[in-house]
């Protein structure tokens, strides 16, 4: 890796430099009732004057949390700020940029239909009724000079490539000459142009700028940072001198040490094919391609997992096989049919279940009753409602059993809205609706993110045994465990595109492990 | 026909764009900002009401700036609810709606008369008289205002600030703008402009106060925000042509000829016809703030 | 169904109703008016005897309707103010019937059916125009509304003007008018109609699959789409069937409201209708049942209102004054915590000024 010596080179020149300016003591923050553990739990960090300091770890890991704390976006729940050895309290962006600290988001606070000019000027102390623009363009060709990162004010934001957005991001917030810059997975968007992104960092590190940079790729912490702290599931797992560690130290701390057991099974016996997919493509929300051609095919009784970081095509695939999102190319075929484009209707009574990735916002309704979500999708057939009337007797007594079978707290079926239960219960409600017809297939994603320890054991447990009765289960997730555990193949996936495939039993972790964090085959080989 | 009754329907047209281009020019600014107002109606209404009384006491100019007063204070108390306290917006329109109805029929029945009242003369603005014809001086206002507005909204900070809350609020919170207190502002800004049509309705246009002097206005002014894309400049256009029709039915009123073919009342349906019609034309195309009609709440 | 947080809907009603009427009587303090004796006069009307209960009953009957129309949209999820057009068109096909003259119970029978149909196609529009080209329903419904109004003025003026009497309609056919229930009062068998329609609106939304999916897409469209309901078939049927109870509210004003039974020119009567049923379905939280009960009372509060005008001098409208507000408090959502959040500021305040 062309990367690592120079950060190495790099990393030693600045040690000197130990004038912290920015620092987090004991930062604790939990969300109550969206998450059972803490999302972040005691974490302590800290970021120098002229080094750029790697926050690495997997999604879900609270990298995003901790920026948000720091910047504040977010009021800590416990721990203490300080800046410059003065402990602050941060109520608002506003403080952390009257403080010094500028933050670069990983969704961006841009106006869309503003140009960058207008974007930028928005945020200024000038009065209402003057029109800075001129001067704000100028002075962003400047920073665009200055820092390298070429912008051209007047175009619109919606206009402009992901990359582009970004180097806007940056520049607006270097517009109010910060001390420290906190980037938020700045290349998630931009992986081609990361090199460039990365230059300009280099370049304003030496200038004295304190710089904390979130990135979930092994291969990017190396190559760019001073220092590296790796967190895991909310908990730091230590700080390394960049230069004096490599990339299996980085794995084993991100993705833990033990080797998570590949769960006993009998081989896969059918060879009928129940899911297939065939060179699918898609957009996404923004109109960006999501699928550029992934093809797969799921059997009878068989776990296809698909690993990788949040964000490459996963939540598209899903939507697109379960009638959400429309494919603009390639075919979906269930049993043997073209469902390609179907509505979600036909596509659930073709018996294909779906586990969605946002739960609150698509997998349940909030306002309803439990019974009522418990049979949001079956209350259209006997025995729950026959000519067109519900049959209030049967549903009570068949949300009760799936409530009790799945082991949801729910204080009352039919009086307690969904909205008051936990995000653990809310799953639990949805994979018993999903799951007790025994369906032959099933779409399931992130499916125990947020959840406690016991329960994901207890979803494994579940799709063990729907897996041992014949169901087909697609299972995306960004936790490796869970898909090495589960999956009988494992597909990698980068930039909408399979990039790996692998057999469960004779995977190796470290192999996969270092294809998602690298991003390997994803960013290099597809531009 | 002669070219002097064309200018006649012309100039005709012209005062009944007043009040929609007026209404529907402050609506871009709330609209912006990202709150819906369904209450404009009630607000023209009771500016119209307010306005006339006031004319009677301090001349037409003070009558119109009663109007102004009470669309904004009606403006406050919807925005009041519709931002702090995260109210929903169509609801409290429907409540405003209601609550001027009801006041102004109240109001006109205290008065003495019920369901009339004719403002004094003494109240009632002047016509600028020109070779051309008599023309309301309010005629200039509504047209240079949407300019006003053009600039205010697009060549200036704050224009910026108001439409950068409507668009992004999160965006615009990281900015460190109060996307409450401008949406408050913005919306009660707006509502006065609506008093304004109210106003000059009663004084000027028509001469007097009725329960049912809105008529449907403030909501053929949504419309007309709706035609415009929340283009000021393009308010004027919406207005005038939402103007025409609505000047159209009174035009043929006084035409026996016309009426033997048709009846008045499928005249007078025009501009609610029309106004339907260039919805659903134009819907589709026109991009709004994409949080509109959202109450703001911090994550 | 979920009866849960209706303590809270009834709490938060309660509250906005009391800041309505005290707005009510600031402003008749405003105008000079004693708004005890108003209000003393205005609930004695409502509901002080029988010939009140009675009156207020009859007001109730078309407002239960129109009501029920708008809380079908807005359980869906919808904003449809359109009872008032289709109210119009309701009444007159109710009376165009007695044009024709038709034995008992086929020209009753005829009357109602035809009412609620011509209401439910004057929703098709609106229902279209949505679910096709996404046009706002608050736009569409308002100017079909308009569009009613002046088509209903011709055929008040024009199709079935009375030809002795051309302020009125014809009087509906004296068979197919509604029974009266009280003597001497302006109480029918109507008020059966309305409750009967709020009894299966009832039904519909908490006994059915179609009520369930209208609920469901109220609440959550996206949530809807990814259990499979379709979303035109709930918008279609949503504003039909706010189109049938709407068009039904005419049809039992003209056939189901002594003495009149006929549409007078500019159709006084009818007027508003639809509009203050929109008022009485939110303060009855949308709920057919909460629907029925602050029916009556507002149907009370125009009873008594006119009690108010007689004995207080207070014009009726002050009703409506007080509606407006009780409705901009309910948009809040959080009014509750409010409330008693100024509350505690209020105790406060005076528990201060009792100690200095």
């Amino acid at each position: 890796m062309r990367g690592c010596s120079i950060s190495k080179e790099e990393s030693s020149l600045v040690e000197g430099k130990s004038d912290t300016i920015l620092e987090g003591k004991g930062i604790c923050k939990g969300f109550p009732g969206v998450w059972e553990h803490l999302i972040l739990d005691h974490i302590d960090i800290d970021v120098r004057a002229g080094e750029i300091h790697t926050l690495l770890g997997e999604n879900g890991a609270g990298k995003t949390v901790i920026a948000n704390c720091l910047s504040g976006f977010y009021m800590l729940s416990e721990g203490q700020i300080y800046v410059k050895g003065k402990p602050v309290t941060l109520k608002s962006p506003r403080d952390g940029i009257r403080h010094g600290i500028g933050m670069v988001h990983q969704e961006l606070a841009l106006v869309k239909p503003f140009t960058v000019a207008e974007n930028i000027a928005l945020g200024l102390p000038t009065s209402d009724l003057t029109f800075p623009l001129p001067e704000v363009e100028d002075r962003v060709r400047e920073l665009s000079e200055k820092y390298k990162l070429y912008i051209d004010p007047l175009a619109r934001v919606e206009d402009l490539s992901a990359g582009e957005q970004q180097r806007a991001e940056i520049i607006k917030v270097l517009y109010h000459d910060p001390e420290i810059l906190i980037l938020d997975e700045p290349t998630s968007l931009i992986s081609a142009d990361a090199e460039h992104l990365f230059e300009a960092l280099n370049s304003m590190a030496e200038m004295g700028y304190g710089i904390l940079f979130i990135t979930h790729k092994i291969k990017e912490a190396l190559e760019i940072g001073n220092r590296v702290t790796v967190l895991r599931l909310g908990k730091s797992m230590g700080t390394r001198e960049t230069a004096k560690t490599d990339k299996t130290e980085l794995v084993k701390l991100m993705f833990g040490e033990h080797t998570p057991a590949h769960l006993e099974r009998k081989p896969v016996g059918s060879k009928r094919v129940v899911l297939e997919v065939r060179n699918l493509e898609a957009l996404a929300a923004d109109e960006e391609p999501a699928l550029q051609g992934v093809s797969f095919s799921i059997r009878e009784g068989e776990i296809l997992g698909f690993a990788g970081v949040s964000g490459n095509g996963q939540s598209e695939l899903a939507e697109v096989i379960t009638g959400l999102r429309r494919a603009t190319k390639g075919e979906v075929i269930i049993h043997g049919k073209d469902y390609t484009n179907h509505n979600p209707r036909d596509i659930i009574r073709a018996g294909v279940s779906h586990v969605p990735e946002k739960r609150r916002e698509v997998g349940v309704i909030e306002p309803m009753t439990v019974a009522e979500n418990v049979v949001l999708k079956d209350i259209r057939v006997s025995p729950f409602s026959k000519g067109s009337f519900v049959n209030i007797s049967r549903v009570t007594a068949h949300a009760k059993e799936i409530v009790s079978r799945f082991g949801a707290l729910v204080s009352d079926l039919w009086k307690s809205q969904t909205r008051i239960l936990s995000g653990g219960n809310i799953q639990r409600l949805i994979l018993g609706r999903e799951t007790w017809r025994m369906p032959k297939c099933i779409v399931a994603v992130y499916p125990t993110q947020g959840l406690d320890a016991k329960a994901i054991d207890h979803t494994w447990e579940l799709f063990m045994r729907l897996r041992e009765a014949g169901s087909s289960i697609l299972i995306v997730s960004e936790d490796l465990d869970e898909i090495m555990a589960l999956s009988d193949r494992i597909a990698v996936m980068s930039n909408g595109r399979i990039v790996g495939m692998f057999e469960g039993s004779k995977a190796n972790r470290e192999e996969i492990g270092l294809m998602i964090a690298t991003g390997a085959s994803g960013s290099e080989h597809s531009q | 026909m002669n070219l002097g009754y064309l200018w006649g329907i012309f100039l005709g047209s012209l005062h009944a764009m007043v009040p929609i281009t007026l209404t529907a020019t402050g609506e871009v600014i709330g609209e912006s900002s990202g709150l819906f107002n369904i209450g404009l109606e009630g607000i023209i209404l009771l500016g119209a009401m307010t306005g006339a009384l006031g004319a009677e006491v301090g001349g037409p100019i003070f009558g119109l700036l009663v109007g102004v007063v009470t669309g904004f204070a009606i403006g406050l108390v919807f925005g009041l609810v519709c931002t702090y306290f995260k109210g929903v917006q169509l609801i409290a329109g429907v409540g405003i709606n209601l609550f001027a109805a009801g006041l102004v029929t109240f109001w006109l029945i205290d008065l003495g008369v019920p369901g009339h009242h004719a403002v004094a003369e003494k109240g009632q603005m002047v016509d600028i008289s020109t070779p051309l014809g008599d023309f309301s001086p309010m005629i200039l206002v509504a047209l240079g205002l949407p300019v006003l507005i053009y600039f205010l909204l697009y060549r200036t900070k704050l224009g910026l600030k108001i439409r950068a809350v409507g668009e992004n609020p999160q965006a615009a919170d990281v900015a460190g703008i109060k996307i409450h207190l401008l949406r408050w502002l913005s919306t009660a800004a707006g509502a006065s402009l609506a008093g304004l049509a109210g106003a000059y309705i009663s004084i000027d246009w028509m001469g007097s106060v009725t329960k049912e002097i809105s008529a449907g206005r403030g909501f053929i002014a949504l419309a007309t925000v709706v035609f415009s894309g929340l283009n000021p400049l393009l308010v004027l256009l919406g207005g005038f042509i939402f103007g025409f029709f609505d000047n159209l039915a009174v035009w043929v009123a006084t035409m026996p000829a016309v009426q033997k073919v048709i009846p008045w009342q499928f005249v007078a349906m025009a501009p609610y016809v029309v106004t339907l019609l260039v919805v659903a034309g134009v819907i589709g195309r026109v991009r709004f703030p994409a949080a509109m009609g959202i109450p703001y709440e911090r994550e | 169904m979920g009866f849960s947080g209706n303590l809270d809907e009834l709490k938060k009603t309660i509250i906005a109703g009391v800041i309505g009427f005290a707005v009510g009587a600031l402003i008749m303090m405003v105008y000079g008016y004693d708004p005890i004796s108003a209000y003393r006069a205005l609930f004695n009307g409502a509901f002080g005897d029988l010939y009140g209960f009675s009156e207020s009953l009859a007001n109730a009957t078309p407002l239960i309707l129109t009501a029920l129309t708008f809380a079908i949209g807005f359980r869906g999820g919808m904003f449809n103010i359109g009872a008032e057009g289709q109210l119009y068109l309701g009444a007159c096909a109710g009376v165009t019937v007695s044009l024709f003259h038709l034995p008992f119970a086929t020209g009753f029978a005829l009357g109602l059916i035809l009412a609620a149909l011509a209401g439910a196609i004057w929703s098709l529009p609106v229902a279209i125009l949505k679910a096709t080209r996404g046009v706002h329903e608050v736009i569409s419904t308002i100017m079909l509304n308009w569009i009613s109004l002046f088509l209903a003025f011709y055929l008040v003026a024009e199709i079935l003007v009375d030809p002795l009497r051309a302020e009125k309609t014809i009087s509906i056919a004296e068979g197919a008018r509604f029974p009266v229930m009280v003597p001497g009062t302006s109480l029918s068998y109507a008020i059966f109609i309305s409750l009967g329609a709020a009894i299966i609106v009832y039904i519909l939304l908490w006994r059915t699959v179609i009520g369930f999916d209208i609920r469901a897409m109220g609440y959550n469209p996206l949530a809807t789409t990814y259990a499979g309901i379709e979303r035109w078939k709930v918008i279609l049927f949503v504003f039909i069937t706010g189109g049938l109870t709407a068009g039904l509210a005419g049809a039992v004003h003209v056939m189901g409201r002594p003495p009149t039974y006929a549409i007078y020119s500019g159709m006084p009567s009818i007027r508003g209708l639809g509009f203050e049923g929109l008022a009485v379905a939110m303060i009855g939280r949308n709920h057919p049942i909460g629907i029925i009960i602050s029916a009556i009372f507002f149907g009370g509060l125009m009873a008594g209102g006119r009690m108010m005008q007689l004995f207080a001098q207070v014009p009726l409208e002050m009703v409506r004054v007080v509606e407006g507000a009780v409705v901009l408090f309910l948009a809040i959502p959080e009014l509750i915590r409010l409330f008693s959040f100024l509350r505690t500021m209020g105790t406060l305040h005076i528990f201060r000024s009792k100690r200095s």
